[in-house]
């Protein structure tokens, strides 16, 4: 059998748990269940889940922020403010999530099954001028943050902006806006790093989630053989790819931030915990309501959220 | 068969669907969607129960196409500079340049075509899309050089080649689509076309006194204009100084304060100056729904063959064509100057049948890496490099490059929208005409090309400075 | 891309489908320009109330996003009545009177086989975007502040269906053209002749500036 699996932009960080699976797929079945890995060529990157759905291709990965409304449930997990604290945590509770059947049910429109996580960072921000003492500095802090983090940061006063990745360092180095929330494999891609000043390093107002899915039909066409290949390799590639963005990427992030001068911000945690107050109960309660409307058990969801990061503190 | 051989087949019956006549974005569309199907039905090993299949899932994968690639805040640039093409034309901004510069500048030999390459480039300056540029200049500059026995197909080849300016000297819709699919600085991007867009002016306007000093009856030098005639064509003209002062204050803000804004949005205060001049000067409602018809036509002529070429680059992703050439690339044991050197080459191969955004879309995600890796990665210092040169200055670099080749591509046969443009405008020309033309031309890129690349800092000193 | 081929008009039952479906035709691309002009007015607008008011307006690249396709498909069918749509004339140049019919009837069906498809396929990816059952009918939505995306999604296959039209009534012209042997059908583009050159030219040089 040989899948053809939609990925987007380049080989990095955010796609070597895909590498890792193809590598350790092929090796299992004796090259009998080959994974064939395109960057780009089958699929905008927003419309690989409805490139699923047609069939065009078997494995693909998406954000769920790209477009909240083709998979509603698993946007619990970019909620501003979880709380989540690792890549592990992140993974445990992405894992938790996708196997909930109403999560299944949601994916399932798109004849999708959601396979693993791509567990990222909290996209704090990155800024020019003068550095952020307290929260109170936000007020009127022009900032690039789509979705619940700019609706958070537009809680305390900032005011959020929206462009294109691509056009953020321009916007950043001329000024109009002063800071971005990215992952740290974003700042230095995108160069918002280059000419910041300063860097929230315990702000941690959320992340996106980004699964793999595969195609159910293909998945069942499977042989036994193959499908058990595939779901047993789940985890290592995972460990993979945890164990490569903290000892690749954020081992260049560190000495980066050192090299470039920026001040690492740390905000007390009675502000932190006022920032939430402001900004996480509003936007849990604004996505409950929003889900349930949509047939979504989503206090269930958001209560299985909160309640395992609760218990991992 | 392989689906590589898939690749190529297809890419011969495209080839052969646009020599026939059919209209190239419909021949691509029909092309990609024919190797879809031939791509998933293969997959199925041909089995006759499946081919619905097949035709189902490569509909609604080339169906996909169109919405989600023209639904793209980068491509909306090109309606906005068009509109401003149009616009200023409207508002009398583009003849009032041309006579300026016919006054100061048509007493050289082969003065009118000189004079049209220096308006164009002038005016390169306010529009960012090389075709609108070609379209307004056609009606404007081609009428006068004819008046004065200029050939109407070398009048007509000037118009095209002139046109192309207007991508590299800012503001220039194809520069930030380059910035943003490598995801580079599109305001160093910017500022680096202003010296290679003016060069290749100087370039184009050598070629033409040359020609005018050795070929008999090229076409009279236009004197006799005195000094008095040349300064009162400047008022008219200093519009477009306003319009271009805008965008630059907008952008790159000198006070040392914040900018106010992107050049995406630097485009559309552009095009708002314009407007109000256009209101200025009388437009009136006939003459605004002219412009926006105008507009809407050349848009859609581009957007079509936009999403006609990617459901087309789509089929090309399926048969892993991309894939094997950067495989390819990155196997050639030779310098990386002369493998440079091939991709040009190779873009001007390229760039005969296609325009000069799907040909970038097509291309530089597979090139733009392995150039990448030849000067020695992103984040590599001059020192290291292969090109003398940083990785980011390299990517700018390489942006101009391929800019002036996409550039370039606007005005080789047998696709070359620019001159399908001129003689789209002009009734009593042909595309064949326009192509004759524009021939002198491409000598002149191919020197200004060798010169970009043998001079690096043509390109890269004015973005080193900021 | 004014005039590159005209259209011959008479009282046939033909041309008068032609001259009342170019005028929806007209109208289409008109708002297709309009949008054009709007998208700039959005942008001043949002420039400006980011700079003047520091309010920026929320979600300016999902209202572009939403507004492209307007501009992108809206005229497709009435480039497509004018010929406006480039090609490589350099084998048809040189064809008239049947030959030439024959040569457009070919070109033009596979065009109209192409748009059917595409009718078909980019319905589908509408109708993956579209639920009665979801709050606006959204299954779909923008990255930044979640406008559903059907209505874009949607303006695919009703442009393409208006150019499958045309290309019917272009597939009846040339048909009649063929059978009949008569040069000069109604309803197609064809090159235009030296006389009308003449008068379009002298149209063109007492026109604008
Ligand atoms: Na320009
Ligand atoms: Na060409």
């Amino acid at each position: 059998t040989e899948w053809n699996v939609s990925l987007w932009g380049k080989r990095r960080a955010f796609t070597e748990h895909v590498e890792k699976l193809a590598e350790l797929v092929s090796e299992k079945t004796g090259g009998e269940f080959t994974l064939n890995i395109s960057y780009g060529g089958l699929s905008k990157n927003t419309e690989n889940l409805d490139g699923i759905e047609i069939g065009a291709f078997e494995m693909a990965q998406f954000c769920a922020g790209y477009h909240p409304d083709k998979n509603p449930s698993i946007t619990v997990m970019e909620l501003p403010f979880l709380g989540i604290s690792s890549l592990e945590q992140e993974r445990d509770i992405s894992m938790a999530v996708y196997e909930h059947p109403a999560v299944a049910a949601d994916l399932a429109r798109w004849n999708a099954k959601l396979l693993m996580p791509s567990p990222l960072p909290q996209y704090n921000l990155a800024g020019v001028g003068d550095v952020p003492s307290s929260i109170d500095n936000f007020d009127g802090l022009t900032v690039r943050a789509t979705g619940g983090i700019g609706a958070a940061l537009g809680a305390v006063g900032a005011v959020p902006t929206s462009m294109s990745a691509t056009e953020v360092r321009q916007a950043m180095d001329s000024g109009v806006i002063r800071a971005a929330s990215f992952a740290p494999h974003a700042h230095m891609s995108f160069g918002t790093i280059e000419n910041a000043t300063w860097w929230t390093s315990n702000l941690n107002p959320g992340a996106v989630n980004c699964p793999v899915v595969v195609n159910i039909d293909a998945y069942e066409a499977l042989t036994d053989d193959e499908r058990a290949a595939l779901d047993g390799s789940v985890e290592e590639a995972l460990d993979y790819y945890i164990e490569y963005y903290e000892n690749e990427t954020m081992a260049k992030w560190w000495p980066l931030l050192e090299e470039k001068g920026v001040e690492q911000v740390s905000f007390s945690d009675d502000e932190i915990a006022a920032f939430r107050e402001a900004a996480a109960g509003p936007a849990a309660d604004a996505w409950i309501e929003e889900n349930n409307a949509r047939g979504l058990p989503a206090q269930e969801l958001y209560d299985l959220v909160s309640g395992m990061v609760a218990e991992g503190q | 068969m392989e689906s590589i051989e898939i690749g190529l087949v297809v890419s011969a019956g495209l080839l052969v669907m646009v020599i026939l006549g059919m209209r190239v974005a419909f021949a691509a569309g029909l092309a990609g969607l024919t190797g879809l199907i031939w791509i998933f039905w293969a997959k199925k090993g041909y089995d006759p129960a499946q081919f619905m299949w097949a035709l189902e899932v490569a509909v609604k994968t080339g169906g996909q196409v169109p919405h989600s690639k023209v639904a793209s805040q980068a491509l909306s640039l090109i309606p906005t500079f068009i509109l401003i093409g149009y616009l200023a034309y409207y508002a009398g901004l583009t003849k009032a340049l041309f006579t300026a510069a016919k006054r100061w500048i048509a007493w050289v030999p082969g003065g009118m075509a000189v004079a049209t390459v220096f308006a164009t480039a002038g005016f390169a300056a306010v529009s960012g899309a090389s075709i609108a540029t070609s379209a307004v200049f056609a009606r404007i500059a081609i009428p006068e050089m004819l008046e004065v026995g200029y050939n109407k197909r070398f009048a007509a080849g000037v118009v095209a080649a002139g046109g192309t300016l207007a991508s590299l000297i800012p503001p220039s819709a194809i520069l930030v689509i380059y910035a943003i699919i490598v995801e580079q600085d599109v305001g160093k991007l910017l500022l680096a076309g202003f010296i290679p867009g003016v060069f290749s002016a100087i370039v184009y306007a050598l070629l033409i006194i040359g020609m005018a000093m050795t070929i008999k009856g090229f076409g009279p030098s236009v004197g006799g204009f005195t000094w008095k005639e040349r300064f009162a064509a400047l008022p008219p003209a200093a519009p477009i100084l306003i319009v271009v002062l805008t965008i630059v204050l907008f952008v790159y803000n000198p006070f040392g304060g914040e900018a106010w804004g992107t050049p995406t949005e630097g485009g559309a205060i552009g095009a708002f100056v314009v407007f109000l001049m256009a209101l200025y000067n009388g437009m009136r409602w006939g003459e605004f729904k002219g412009a926006l018809l105008e507009t809407a036509k050349l848009a859609v002529m581009i957007f079509t063959i936009i999403w006609g070429v990617l459901i087309y680059v789509r089929f090309l992703g399926f048969a892993d064509l991309p894939g094997a050439f950067s495989d390819w690339l990155t196997s050639l044991e030779m310098s990386p100057m002369l493998i440079l050197v091939c991709i040009l080459l190779a873009y001007a191969v390229l760039g005969m049948f296609m325009d000069a955004i799907g040909m970038m879309l097509l291309t530089l995600p597979v090139v733009y890496p392995a150039v990448m890796a030849l000067n020695g990665g992103e984040m590599v210092s001059a020192a290291d490099s292969t090109f003398g040169m940083s990785g980011p200055m390299c990517a700018i670099w390489f942006g101009i490059l391929v800019v002036k080749m996409a550039e370039f591509c606007l005005i080789t046969p047998p696709i070359g929208l620019n001159c399908f443009v001129v003689a789209g405008v002009r009734d009593d020309l042909t595309v064949q005409d326009v192509f004759r033309g524009v021939t002198p031309f491409f000598v002149a890129d191919g020197i200004t090309i060798a010169l970009l690349v043998a001079f690096p800092s043509i390109v890269l000193w004015l973005p080193s400075l900021a | 891309m004014a005039g590159s081929a005209s259209v011959l008009e008479d009282d046939s039952i033909l041309s008068r489908l032609d001259r009342n479906f170019y005028k929806l035709e007209k109208l289409l691309a008109l708002v297709s320009g309009l949008t054009v002009f709007g998208l700039m007015l959005l942008a001043v607008f949002s420039v400006s109330s980011r700079n003047f008011f520091n309010d920026p307006l929320p979600g300016y690249v999902d209202w572009i996003q939403q507004a492209m396709p307007l501009i992108a498909f809206m005229g497709i069918s009435f480039t497509q009545r004018d010929g406006g749509h480039i090609r490589m004339d350099m084998l048809v140049g040189r064809l008239s009177g049947r030959p030439l019919f024959i040569a457009e009837w070919i070109t033009t069906f596979a065009i109209l086989v192409l748009m059917v498809l595409l009718v078909w396929g980019s319905y589908a990816h509408f109708q993956r975007s579209f639920d009665m059952s979801m709050p606006l009918w959204s299954r779909d939505s923008t990255m930044d502040i979640g406008l559903p995306i059907w209505p874009a999604k949607l303006l695919a296959p009703v442009a393409f269906s208006v150019l499958c039209v045309r290309l019917v009534l272009q597939l009846a012209s040339y048909t009649k053209a063929i059978i009949t042997g008569e040069t000069e059908p109604v309803a197609v583009p064809l090159p235009v002749d030296v006389a009308t050159q003449a008068a379009q030219e002298a149209e063109q040089v007492s026109g604008h500036d």
